[in-house]
């Protein structure tokens, strides 16, 4: 039985951990992998205390952290995804809520509390043709893969921090980079996006709704509609590079916390707790609005320390 | 347990092994499937996409793929970081 179950290796899960630790609460952290969705950033500038950092050099720097305080009170099972979390009937005067876990491998787990950290994961393009041309020219990691399109037209979806960061990234190979916003306005940081749209390679476009990714073996085209004037074209091009945010990891939670409709943890912000007594939550899998790293981090250390406090207090009443 | 002469026949098959992984030096997925074989002693031959032409004409053919890391393990061709395949091929457990 442990007192607290992380789910998690993000920011949120890493700085839980350290806490966790540094309080001597018996801990498990659950993790498919470690550093959460910055992983693949070709260049963090926003984290606080480092200048410039590759969002997988970040990665391991939270592990090496968190793993230096590994041992008896803080266990890892990495690699693993919970997939079912239920809360255990108990009698009354029993202490307090239990817990059960159930990893993707079948592993199983009990603990008094638990704290969800986890994260998002990348939203996918859902129109005709996404399916057919994914990895044959619809790119979701530009980081890896913009160097193949070294010569070649492409097109970024999403006019965010991501999108201009994406384009960022493929001025370096391709020729002509087209760079769609479904909303009325770009968004993102305005460094990065005075630094992309300079660019003579850049072609910016707001109000365009993807209709349609075309192709035979691979990418031909992708067909896009004036959201304005309704009507639609067709942009002759190699790469598609999807940035469209990302979707909440909580659908192991339905049923057991209040989920608001984009999937994400309602939370009390004090507090860090869910609708359910003994179940915490920070970073993106939650209704916290700003999706960031160093407020990721502190969102957890937060909920840590409520868990911490209430951990003690059910130890007393027991 | 497992005999010992048993546990030198399956790491001799692996390292008979043809392991090749076409990456681009920043692709992360590129560099868990490394630690993943430089982790179970395993031998590859890595071919960098950006840089080599010739390899990106091979990898887009064989694999049929926009996209790294391709993972090429005795002809079986592997798209992405699959990990449970690659130990499956690459016989790795635990």
């Amino acid at each position: 039985m442990y007192e607290l179950v992380i789910i998690g290796g993000g920011p949120a899960g890493a700085a839980a951990g350290v806490y966790a630790a540094r309080k001597r609460v018996k801990s498990l952290l659950i993790t498919e992998g470690w550093g959460g969705q910055s992983e693949v950033s070709p260049d963090v500038q926003n984290w606080i205390g480092i200048k410039s950092i590759s969002g997988i050099d970040l990665a391991q720097k939270i592990e090496e952290h968190v793993k230096a305080y590994a041992g008896d009170v803080l266990e890892f099972d990495e690699g693993s995804r919970v997939v079912e979390v239920k809360e255990l009937v108990l009698a009354s005067g029993s202490g307090g809520p239990k817990f059960t876990l159930v990893t993707n491998k079948g592993k199983k787990y009990e603990t008094r509390s638990i704290l969800v950290a986890s994260g998002g994961r990348r939203r996918k393009l859902s129109v005709p043709g996404a399916e057919t041309y994914d990895g044959k020219g619809i790119v979701y990691c530009a980081t890896c893969d913009a160097p193949l399109f070294q010569g070649k037209e492409v097109v970024v979806i999403g006019g965010g921090n991501a999108g201009f960061e994406s384009a960022q990234q493929l001025i370096s190979y391709a020729t002509k980079i087209t760079l769609l916003e479904y909303a009325e306005e770009f968004r993102g940081d305005s460094v990065t996006r005075e630094a992309v749209l300079k660019s003579k390679k850049v072609t910016p476009i707001t109000n365009a709704e993807s209709v349609e990714v075309k192709g035979e073996k691979f990418v031909t085209a992708l067909v896009w509609k004036d959201r304005k004037t309704g009507e639609t074209h067709e942009l002759p091009v190699q790469g598609v590079f999807v940035e469209i945010g990302s979707i909440p990891n909580t659908e192991f939670l339905k049923g057991l916390v209040e989920l608001n409709k984009y999937g994400e943890i309602i939370l009390d912000h004090k507090t860090a707790r869910t609708s359910r007594e003994g179940i915490w939550a920070a970073g993106d899998a939650t209704d916290q609005p700003y999706k960031q790293n160093n407020i990721s981090m502190g969102d957890a250390v937060k909920a840590l320390e409520d868990i911490y406090l209430w951990l003690q207090k059910k130890k007393s009443t027991t | 347990m497992r005999p010992s002469c048993s546990s030198r026949t399956i790491r001799a098959n692996i390292e008979a092994m043809a392991v090749t992984i076409y990456t681009t030096a920043t692709c992360v997925y590129c560099r868990a499937a490394k630690k993943l074989f430089s982790e179970h002693n395993i031998a590859y031959t890595e071919k960098d996409v950006a840089q080599d032409a010739a390899a990106r004409s091979e990898m887009i053919e064989r694999s049929g793929q926009l996209g790294v890391p391709v993972i090429d393990v005795n002809g079986t061709v592997v798209v992405g970081f699959n990990e449970p395949k690659l130990r499956e091929l690459l016989d790795i457990r635990g």
